[in-house]
């Protein structure tokens, strides 16, 4: 096991190179001057100025600097005060890509625990009270949020809680950030397409279980009902949710453009899409990165917890 | 339960009250609003943007200020200051009492220091070109920049540190010749001397701009180090922010998180604090339209600067019904020489909205012209033919535009329809011309003249050997508003002229390069004048302008503009100018007018006082007052 994580470990830094390799090429060809702003343009001079201080006119001195300072080599060597320099915010002089995501990420990491929670707690009931009752009008009903979590954009479900709880209700405030409450909706929105997913995964995997020999074994021996489905059942229906459950987390946590839009919260998934279409390269890369770091992290994290979980798995 | 299921759950609630209890919110500021986006820099000198020069005039105090109602110029730092004849030397005479937020006193070293880092391509100002008008700025910028190449020839090969003395070396030489060439000149901490390159009876204007108002010398300067690479200095990005950052200004910077809040509360050591109407001010960043529309619904923010709904129209007309109902007193109020926030305050009072209108969405002429392009090079840039090239093609095709239609039926804000650049009655003294207007009729004579007519009668021109009119290609960014625009004109251009038209619809980035390199044949543009002057318009005009995307260049024009540049009286000036305004928007016609920018607020007229309605559209944080 330990080797395991320690092979696996070292292939991190591989893959995350890869990435960036891509992402960089990428990046670079995309049409556009990020230099270039809507309105006034400034001087030839200054342009010139501008795209040397960054060195947007080398693009093989940029690949190996950003390289050297985002991946902590130029820290090792001490030629940087920063473990981690993601750079500069072109379009937002003022900040650093590191403010930038250590300002948004930690939002995006609440706001995504807190909706994979409402996902989990969602998923769970709807799929096992499916799976129980295969075909009654409480299977149906759930069906059918399933349905409704999965097809309608979150830019719709969002807009009619915002309708209803701020406006209607007022029971939160538009455009507000930092208090429990504020989280409650956000939260809600982005985890029904999640609770949908979940929610199918359990009942197909709780049918198929209730079959099997040792679920009726269980119930020859008299074990109640309720103790067989959430004790016996559950156990082994869930481990496909756990195995979505590690690309979603890192889905949720790194920030959704459209719930964050919708809300307001000053999360990582807006910096993303804006850095995108402000062909903001440094930050591009920076959330690129730490995307992806987190992703393969949490799939790692999974693969560890369903050997716990299953120990019938052997990891290799 | 076992540790298993435990631990996770209780790593969680953990996780979830730290971020809780982290993450306070914001207390309640006395005026709150939304921007117009987020801000880019703090850096005076180093920003461009609306939404920025909108915070630093409220942190930042110039040597001048202009009265946002009546755009006429009033002491700020300089409490007075005499011109000389011959219009090129100003003298400003501090005053005592200006303070930075730290107690520190505000010099006239001060100035000279961060106008010196304007000047310097180092900085990478983006309006470093305004400081041109400066006796040596513009010699003083190229000659650092070409010292800047020579530095990369010289320090090939050497080791840092040995490139970092060269270019200490070479910054002390860009210094000295600085103190000894550009014309300004700190005569002591109370006096400063600015001796100009031309007369410019702009000059005030442009020093109550943004980019002219000064930096905290002590807090700047530790941000700065010498990058051995290139040899120029470089500036770290982190005292623009709170505590850091000192200001002169009204208020102090207390939070700023980006896409999030910036919050600034009085700044005690301002001269006129007096005038200070709110005590604190909070802007809070909201990238979504309908979610900023809610704020000000919800009653979270007290000013809305920038209404991008879709349904905005639909607003407008809800206001249109409102006032409507309530012509005959709101033109009484009006002539009793009420101001049109002092009318709608006393109506609110009189006569709430009734269900279906609203008295809170405002529309505001802005300083900006919507407009398109016409390419003017010789050939376009693939080597094909332009027909734009020709001026009377050009007039053909401006006269064929229905623009009343455009804001009536397509952007359906009724904006103020535009033959003109500069926008009417924004600049005092200047009288601009009529321009070109509708009539297709006299648009196809034009043609004709120029070669253009439908010869075999299947409804298209053709030139005299029968070639059809090459198909108009049309680019504009990738907006629903933009596009829409250019399907109307497309289908107007098609129907009065006789010719074929081709969307090129491209992402916003990418399209703004495409005008950079002139490779269009029509385009969209808009401009957004920066002060009261005609020149902020036509200089788009001029020959080798970096914003001249139409590559349009008329020597008869730019001597007219030098002459301008050059005549002491401004009376005669402006007349220049007008007859400069009038080649371009009558005869030439590089730029096709469409409407005047229109800005809509949203703000209760019984809560927010003080806003401004003059075109120049500038808002001080700190006049508005908001009535509780």
């Amino acid at each position: 096991m330990t080797a395991m994580l320690i092979r696996r470990l070292l292939q991190v830094p591989l893959i995350l190179l890869v990435i960036y390799t891509v992402t960089f090429t990428l990046a670079w060809l995309l049409p556009g001057n990020p230099l270039e702003r809507e309105g006034r343009r400034p001087d030839p001079a200054v342009q010139d100025a501008m795209k040397a201080q960054y060195n947007l006119d080398k693009p093989v001195t940029f690949y190996v600097s950003y390289l050297d300072q985002a991946s902590g080599l130029a820290w090792l060597r001490g030629d940087s005060d920063k473990v981690f320099n993601l750079g500069p915010c072109l379009q937002y002089q003022d900040w650093s890509t590191n403010e930038l995501i250590g300002g948004a990420l930690p939002v995006s990491i609440v706001l995504g625990m807190v909706a994979l929670v409402f996902a989990l707690a969602i998923g769970l009931a709807s799929g096992i009270v499916g799976a129980v009752r295969p075909g009654s009008w409480m299977d149906v009903a759930t069906l059918l949020v399933a349905l409704l979590g999965i097809s309608l954009p979150s830019f719709v479900i969002g807009t009619a809680l915002l309708i209803v709880f701020a406006v209607w209700l007022d029971f939160v405030h538009v455009a507000h950030w930092g208090s429990p409450r504020d989280l409650l909706l956000p939260a809600l929105t982005l985890s029904l397409p999640f609770a949908a997913y979940i929610a199918r995964l359990t009942r197909l995997g709780m049918l198929d279980v209730l079959q099997s020999d040792f679920i009726r074994t269980a119930r020859a021996k008299g074990v109640s009902e309720t103790r067989i489905v959430l004790r016996h059942a559950l156990k082994v229906a869930f481990l496909p949710v756990l195995s979505y459950l590690g690309p979603a987390a890192a889905y949720v946590m790194t920030g959704s453009f459209v719930v964050e839009k919708v809300f307001n919260v000053p999360g990582l998934g807006q910096h993303f899409v804006n850095s995108v279409l402000n062909k903001d390269l440094f930050v591009i890369m920076g959330i690129v990165l730490t995307y992806s770091t987190m992703l393969v992290l949490f799939n790692l994290a999974v693969d560890v917890m369903y050997s716990w979980v299953d120990p019938r798995i052997e990891l290799a | 339960m076992g540790m298993r299921t435990i631990l996770p759950i209780l790593l969680l609630v953990g996780l979830l009250i730290g971020a809780v209890i982290l993450d306070r919110p914001q207390p309640p500021a006395d005026l709150t609003f939304i921007n117009r986006g987020e801000v880019h820099s703090l850096d005076p000198q180093r920003m461009s943007w609306l939404q920025d020069f909108r915070i630093a005039d409220a942190l930042y105090e110039g040597l001048v200020n202009y009265d946002n109602d009546t755009f006429e110029i009033v002491p700020g730092v300089a409490e007075t200051w005499s011109v000389s004849p011959d219009g090129l030397t100003y003298t400003f005479h501090l005053r005592e009492n200006a303070k930075w937020s730290n107690g520190d006193t505000v010099t006239a070293q001060d100035f000279a220091y961060s106008w010196r880092r304007a000047l310097f391509p180092d900085t990478v100002a983006g309006y470093a070109d305004l400081f041109f008008k400066i006796k040596g700025g513009r010699a003083f910028f190229d000659w650092r920049a070409k010292q800047l190449q020579e530095f990369a020839v010289q320090a090939a090969g050497m080791d840092e540190t040995a490139r970092l003395r060269l270019a200490q070396q070479m910054l002390d030489e860009a210094q000295q010749r600085y103190e000894e060439t550009v014309g300004v000149d700190p005569v002591d901490p109370r006096t400063l001397v600015v001796t100009l390159e031309v007369p410019t009876p702009y000059m005030l204007d442009l020093l109550a701009f943004g980019p002219f108002k000064p930096v905290h010398r002590p807090t700047v300067e530790p941000y700065l180090h010498l990058d051995a690479a290139s040899g120029a200095f470089r500036q770290h990005y982190g005292w623009t922010k709170p505590p850091l950052l000192i200001s002169n200004g009204p208020y102090v910077l207390t939070v700023w998180r980006y896409m999030r809040d910036l919050r600034m509360e009085r700044n005690p050591y301002y001269w006129n604090s007096a005038a200070v109407k709110s005590d604190s001010v909070l802007c809070i960043a909201v990238e979504d339209a309908n979610t900023a529309v809610l704020a000000y619904e919800t009653g979270t923010i007290d000013w809305l600067s920038d209404v991008g709904v879709d349904y905005r129209a639909d607003m407008l007309a809800q206001k249109q019904k409102y006032m409507d109902r309530n012509a005959v007193r709101y033109q009484e109020l009006r002539d009793q020489g009420k101001s049109y926030n002092e009318a709608m305050e006393i109506l609110a009072r009189e006569s709430p909205p009734q269900a279906g209108e609203r008295n809170d969405i405002h529309a505001f002429a802005a300083y900006g012209t919507y407009f398109y392009n016409f390419n003017c090079q010789q050939t376009l840039n693939g080597g094909e033919f332009n027909p734009f090239k020709d001026a009377r093609v050009r007039r053909a095709f401006a006269r064929a535009v229905d623009k009343q239609a455009i804001v009536d039926r397509v952007t359906r804000m009724r904006q103020p329809v535009a033959n003109v650049l500069i926008p009417p009655g924004s600049i005092a003294g200047f009288e601009g011309a009529k321009g070109i207007g509708y009539d297709p009729a006299k648009g196809r004579a034009e043609l004709a003249e120029a070669g253009w007519e439908d010869r075999n009668g299947d409804g298209y021109i053709e030139d005299a050997s029968g070639k059809p009119f090459p198909t108009v290609e049309i680019l504009f960014p990738s907006v629903a508003e933009h596009k829409s625009i250019a399907q109307a004109i497309a289908n107007m251009w098609e129907r009065n002229l006789g010719v074929t038209c081709r969307l090129r619809e491209e992402e916003t980035k990418v399209q703004a390069a495409h005008l950079q390199e002139h490779d269009f044949m029509v385009s969209r543009g808009n401009w957004y004048g920066d002060y009261g002057d005609p020149t902020t318009f036509l200089d788009l005009d001029r020959t080798g302008n970096s914003n001249n995307d139409r590559n349009y260049s008329n020597p008869v024009f730019d001597e007219l503009m030098d002459r301008a540049d050059k005549e002491l009286d401004p009376e005669k000036r402006m007349r220049i100018l007008e007859e400069a305004d009038a080649m371009m928007v009558n005869e030439e016609v590089p730029i096709l007018p469409l409407y005047h920018q229109v800005t809509l607020y949203m703000y209760d007229p019984a809560k927010l006082r003080n806003v401004s309605t003059h075109p120049r559209l500038t808002q001080f944080l700190w006049e508005m007052e908001v009535v509780k």
